[in-house]
């Protein structure tokens, strides 16, 4: 019996070592011709005169006590200051408000078990209490203000319980409570009459970073289902509603949201009596919403085109009538499959909450710009000079937003696998 | 009682079905409902503003379109004075708007479709560079950024210490003054500007010609080179007939000039880009090529692989793959949403409001207290609408030249 010794496979040999590590990913990735490697020769030195100089300018350069002189404006405008709240503490009510949102949180992470909603929350509270730790005397923010930002912490653990343990736990009963939360947020900010410590707080006194906040949470609710509606309106086959869907919708994209806003301080004021509860910051509310209302209309209208017509016939031919077809064959697809575009739409409404800025109200980016030239504290006229950093500061503030919803927004879309079928 | 109701209900029929369970009927009822509503809600408005403006004695109508403005407007690219009317001031802000928009879209396209090529670039540096710039410039509001540049435009030395680049170009915290080309006299300056005109047209013609022969026949006709020819051809017989016309040179070329105790003013000559408009220029662009660089990327990405390697397999070299195949392929998926970019740009700029550049917003704005609000809210919609309608109609009969 002849036999072979060598009949088995060769042993694989391990690569090169030039083609394994890192020696080998610089080489993919950074030489692989002399036309790359000198692009990684020019990037890296911009790179690294970028962050020197950055870095530099970071650390030593900038002043940045300009962002803790203003501190708590920043966050919420004037509300805890004497004209807004007039002999009482009021800087428990955004606070708790705080909370309440990180209860919210809390229940997301309790019904999802883990993944992105757990990151966040812990993410969010962490970085909330942290807030309580800051370097100011006593006098400035006190004991208790600490507290409840530390508080922040067991509010995410008492929503994760609410979550996992009771009936609530579900994503109908987390939205039941997101809705509930924020009438309670809105109560509470505005007071009610007659209740010790929760007296009135007119709304022209909400500002800083609760009011972006506020203005893009409430156009984001009924934003989408008014957009919805005009969609659905435009592709109606009734001529009128159809020819007002349309009207609506190319007037309002044709037209800049300055534009309309000054219309809103303008014109609208003129429509009404003079006593009529509809004060800047809900006209502001409401062109806001209207606008974004337009393009998302545009945007379920093209998830809806995109759908292949046999899904709507399926369903008809299953004897549905035509509404139940709409509603749980074609809209859920259609917006899935148009997610992209409904957070995008979401992220610029909420960059476009600075834009009440320019009709005088005050938002964050108002504080970055009013108080630059100076300000009143504690009786003493404080001259800024540091408005780079400040805007700086305001840039970041929005970019963790934004860049926050547009992550979860991709992984949705993973998670609903959109262009995976 | 109720079965009385009912009976006499049921009698209520159209084609024999109850008339509230008629589709017609419904659909018609539901449309007239809602249009009389809308209708109302309009006319309610309307009227309780008219009520107003009267109360108020403000006049309204357009009549005041004719009287004089008496506003200065600080950067203008048309001739103005305060003595000029409502109407022509009207005029002059939409030609701020119309320049910031087109320079705008110009510099945005360049720049989106450089960082969304780099960020498809196989070097890793390159591509997260190109992916940090993405990332920062998208997600921050537009106002901050416009803020930001118009601090760091102030900030420049004062017009006596002016940045200057071999005494024509300026720069300083008033803004940017460059020369400029204009021609002696309206008239010429049209009749070269025709002539230029013409070798383009010309020259666009030859290429094309070429181009097709050298499609149907094969034989190299070298359609580039032809099509430049022609028009350096036409251009310098132009420039010759209106030089011997005119026994001149036809333009001047201005600069601006440091004047006055210790070189202080800048003479108004050259082009001047005021400060807020270099600010509103810088953000407008910087934030829409961050847009228009995500849609290069997606557009060039969803070409199929295959695409690229069946042009390389049929022998075509690696840029006649991107030029002939993959590129006009992208075109398909990039230009419509580019052109929403472009719109978003346009209208994006009346942010030019809270940075002191006098576009159409802010004219119209400060318009408001001398006129009818209404009247101009009315004239500054119909222009921004026939600015996006504009926008579409071009970005359409493009998108139609290139789809399938």
């Amino acid at each position: 019996m002849s036999t072979n010794a060598n009949t088995g496979p060769a042993p694989v040999l391990p690569p090169p070592r030039f083609s394994r590590g890192a020696v080998g990913w610089a080489r993919d990735n950074l030489f692989s011709s002399w036309y790359n490697g000198m692009l990684t020769a020019v990037s890296g030195a911009l790179i690294v005169a970028g962050l020197w100089w950055g870095l530099k300018w970071v650390l030593v350069d900038a002043d940045w006590t300009v962002i803790s002189t203003l501190g708590g404006f920043l966050a919420i405008g004037e509300y805890n200051t004497e004209k807004a709240c007039e002999g009482q503490n009021c800087f428990w009510r955004p606070q708790v408000s705080l909370m309440l949102v990180m209860v919210l949180a809390g229940m997301a992470w309790g019904i999802a078990r883990g993944g992105t909603a757990r990151n966040i929350a812990i993410l969010a509270a962490a970085a909330l209490a942290a807030f309580a730790f800051l370097p100011y005397s006593f006098e400035r923010m006190g004991m208790d203000v600490r507290l409840l930002m530390a508080a922040n912490i067991p509010a995410v653990g008492v929503g994760w319980a609410l979550g996992r343990h009771t009936r609530l736990g579900t994503v109908r009963g987390v939205a039941f409570s997101g809705v509930g939360v924020f009438v309670i947020i809105l109560v509470l900010l505005r007071g009610l009459p007659g209740i010790p410590g929760l007296e009135p707080v007119s709304v022209i006194y909400w500002g800083g970073m609760m009011l972006n906040l506020l203005l893009a949470v409430a156009g984001i609710v009924l934003s989408l289902p008014i957009g919805i509606a005009l969609a659905l309106g435009r592709r109606s086959h009734l001529p009128v509603v159809k020819a007002l869907c349309v009207a609506f919708i190319e007037v309002f994209r044709g037209v800049p949201l300055i534009t309309l806003l000054f219309m809103s301080s303008v014109l609208v004021p003129l429509a009404f009596p003079e006593d009529f509860p509809l004060n800047r910051l809900f006209r502001a509310g409401i062109i806001i919403t209207l606008f974004s209302a337009a393009y998302m209309a545009e945007n379920v209208r093209g998830g809806l085109q995109a759908l292949h017509p046999g899904q709507a016939e399926a369903g008809r031919a299953l004897g549905l009538p035509s509404w139940q077809t709409m509603t749980f064959i074609s809209l859920p697809q259609a917006i899935r499959n148009v997610i992209p575009a409904i957070v995008g739409q979401f992220i610029s409404l909420f960059k476009d909450t600075t834009l009440v800025t320019i009709i005088g109200m005050l938002d964050i980016l108002e504080f970055g710009r009013s108080f630059i030239q100076s300000y009143v504290l504690e009786g003493e006229v404080v001259y800024l000079e540091n408005q780079k950093e400040l805007l700086i500061f305001i840039a970041l503030s929005f970019w963790v937003f934004t860049y926050g919803m547009s992550y979860v927004s991709r992984k949705v879309e993973r998670h609903l696998g959109v262009g995976e079928r | 009682m109720q079965n009385l109701i009912t009976s006499r209900l049921n009698r209520l029929t159209y084609k024999g079905i109850p008339v509230w369970r008629h589709a017609q009927v419904i659909q018609w009822t539901v449309q007239i409902v809602s249009g009389v509503v809308v209708v109302a809600l309009v006319a309610w408005f309307f009227t309780n503003i008219g009520n107003a403006i009267s109360d108020r004695d403000i006049p309204f109508g357009f009549s005041f379109l004719s009287r004089e403005y008496q506003t200065p407007i600080g950067q203008h690219f048309l001739p103005y004075e305060s003595s000029d009317s409502f109407l022509y001031a009207l005029v002059v802000g939409i030609t701020n708007t119309i320049f910031v928009s087109v320079i705008g879209v110009i510099l945005a396209t360049a720049l989106g479709i450089f960082v969304g090529i780099s960020r498809l670039s196989g070097n890793w540096l390159v591509s997260k560079i190109a992916l940090v710039y993405i990332e920062f410039f998208r997600n921050v509001p537009l106002l901050v950024q416009l803020f930001f540049w118009f601090y760091i435009v102030l900030a420049l030395p004062t017009v006596r210490e002016s940045y200057s680049l071999g005494n024509i170009i300026y720069l300083n915290n008033a803004g940017l003054y460059i020369p400029m080309v204009t021609g002696n006299g309206v008239a010429q300056g049209f009749i070269w500007m025709g002539s230029a005109v013409a070798a383009i047209v010309v020259g666009v013609l030859v290429h094309k010609t070429r181009a097709r022969r050298e499609e149907q026949t094969g034989s190299a006709s070298y359609p580039v080179a032809s099509g430049a020819g022609a028009a350096v051809v036409v251009g310098l017989a132009g420039w010759f007939i209106i030089t011997a016309i005119n026994g001149g040179f036809p333009l001047t070329i201005t600069t601006p000039e440091a004047q006055g105790t210790f070189g202080r003013f800048l003479r108004g000559d050259g082009f001047e880009l005021s400060g807020g408009l270099m600010a509103l220029l810088i953000g407008l662009v910087m934030y829409t090529a961050a847009f228009i660089a995500e849609i290069v990327r997606a557009g060039i990405q969803s070409v199929g692989k295959g695409q690229t390697e069946a042009s390389r397999s049929l022998g075509l070299s690696a840029l006649g793959t991107i030029r002939e195949v993959t590129f006009p392929q992208a075109l398909r998926v990039i230009v419509p949403p580019t052109i929403s970019q472009y719109l978003n740009l346009t209208k994006n700029s009346s942010l030019a409001a809270a940075i002191g550049y006098t576009d159409l917003t802010n004219v119209a704005k400060t318009m408001t207290q001398t006129a009818p609000a209404l009247s101009i809210f009315v004239l500054i919609m119909a222009a921004y609408l026939a600015m996006s309608l504009t926008y579409s109609l071009i970005g359409n009969i493009y998108n139609r030249r290139i789809s399938f």
